[in-house]
């Protein structure tokens, strides 16, 4: 059980399939490495099996079996798919990341002491970013305009609000805060960000221009 | 009616001798109710009975990744209809994400000691509970499931705080562990 779970309601968004790419995939992520988490999505979806089993049918044409019949033999039954080995050099990535990986994806360093890496997706309302900080490294102080959601993938970091570990789970919108990578392995994170985050240190402010011009 | 461990057998089949009797069993009882719930959701008749099909057909394709231990038959093909109800809404503007994703995502590891928590008769617990839950409770949870909204959208639409809402599911939630848990106990 993570120390920082994603909220349930939370959870029932995902299982219902009603959350928008970025958010579904922070929410995936977390699921895939926080067993509680999963336990609920889980249970969730027996819930909408069986609210499914129990709603009744719909009439359905007959027709529709003998069409559907027909296009089996287009159709292979596939082998069973073999077990998730994560690439050389994304060993923290989770199953769900996988197929957002592309070749070429590289750490870029970032004005501000970080890394990052833009991830991209068809949801345009989120920019999608894994962000990487040394250990002791710290994000510029910033507040978040729009919703932010976290997932850590590797090592951890500090704030103000605790410690957050791998499988942890946040969601802004926040107060100011100025993470701080923990000593160990590299803090690796999902950052799914709603509009771009407003900075506000002496030096954030100075970046704003670029974070509107999508550097961040 | 199709019981849990029969729809589990026909799925077997499939996956092991491509069995379309098989297949013309699950469909006769698993299409209509795919149907019905993707209409639940707003969508025409038409459309409805596309995403049955289609569904049904992503049973055929992914029989073998079903595995008895880790989820009813029931709650596997529900996944599958959700994702193709995803399918539908990328259509009509939504962002989409890949749906085979979900699919993966919805089987745990391998090494998750915590199985089988949703096989067999846990539809039986599952319905009792929803039998259980308060009517307030059960409108807000059909709305989630069947028209596909967030707990936010769901707020707006009922014109209640958000707190009211996120209480409502967590209360639903709790009770839906209780009854789950209950079924591990020996």
């Amino acid at each position: 059980m993570s120390r920082h779970p994603a909220p349930e309601e939370l959870l029932l968004d995902y299982a219902s399939g009603a959350l928008a790419e970025g958010p579904a995939l922070a929410v995936a992520l977390h699921v895939a490495l926080d067993p509680a988490a999963r336990r609920l999505v889980e249970r969730l979806g027996a819930l909408g099996g069986a609210l499914m089993e129990t709603e009744g049918d719909a009439a359905l044409d007959p027709a529709v079996l003998e069409r559907t019949l027909a296009r089996l033999g287009d159709v292979p039954v596939e082998p069973r798919p073999a077990p998730y080995v994560p690439r050389p050099g994304f060993e923290w990535a989770p199953p769900p990341l996988a197929r957002y990986l592309r070749p070429n994806l590289r750490w870029r360093r970032v004005l501000g002491g970080f890394e990052e890496m833009r991830l991209s997706t068809h949801d345009a309302a989120h920019q999608i970013s894994l962000l990487r900080l040394m250990p002791g490294r710290g994000l510029p102080v910033h507040r978040h305009a729009g919703t932010e959601h976290t997932v850590v993938l590797q090592g951890g970091y500090t704030d103000s609000t605790g410690n957050f570990g791998v499988g942890d789970f946040t969601m802004g919108p926040d107060s100011e805060h100025e993470p701080i990578a923990d000593p160990g392995d590299p803090c690796i994170a999902l950052i799914v960000l709603e509009k771009p985050i407003v900075l506000t240190g002496p030096i954030g402010r100075w970046m704003n221009p670029l974070v509107g011009r999508g550097w961040l | 009616m199709l019981s849990a461990d029969e729809a589990a057998d026909l799925i077997e089949a499939i996956a092991s001798r491509q069995d379309r009797a098989a297949f013309a069993a699950l469909f006769r009882h698993y299409a209509p109710r795919v149907k019905a719930f993707i209409m639940r959701g707003g969508a025409d008749a038409e459309a409805a009975q596309e995403i049955a099909q289609e569904a049904l057909i992503m049973v055929w394709r992914k029989a073998a990744s079903f595995d008895r231990s880790r989820a009813s038959a029931g709650t596997w093909i529900y996944t599958i209809a959700r994702n193709k109800r995803i399918d539908l809404l990328r259509r009509t503007g939504r962002p989409p994400i890949d749906t085979e994703d979900w699919l993966t995502t919805f089987h745990p590891e391998p090494d998750d000691p915590d199985k089988s928590v949703l096989a067999g008769q846990t539809y039986t617990r599952v319905q009792e509970l929803l039998g259980g839950l308060s009517t307030d409770q059960l409108i807000v949870i059909r709305m989630a499931f069947f028209e596909d909204k967030t707990h936010t959208a769901i707020a707006e639409e009922l014109k209640l705080p958000l707190g009211t809402v996120k209480s409502r599911i967590r209360l639903a939630l709790g009770r839906l562990r209780d009854a789950l848990e209950k079924e591990n106990e020996p």
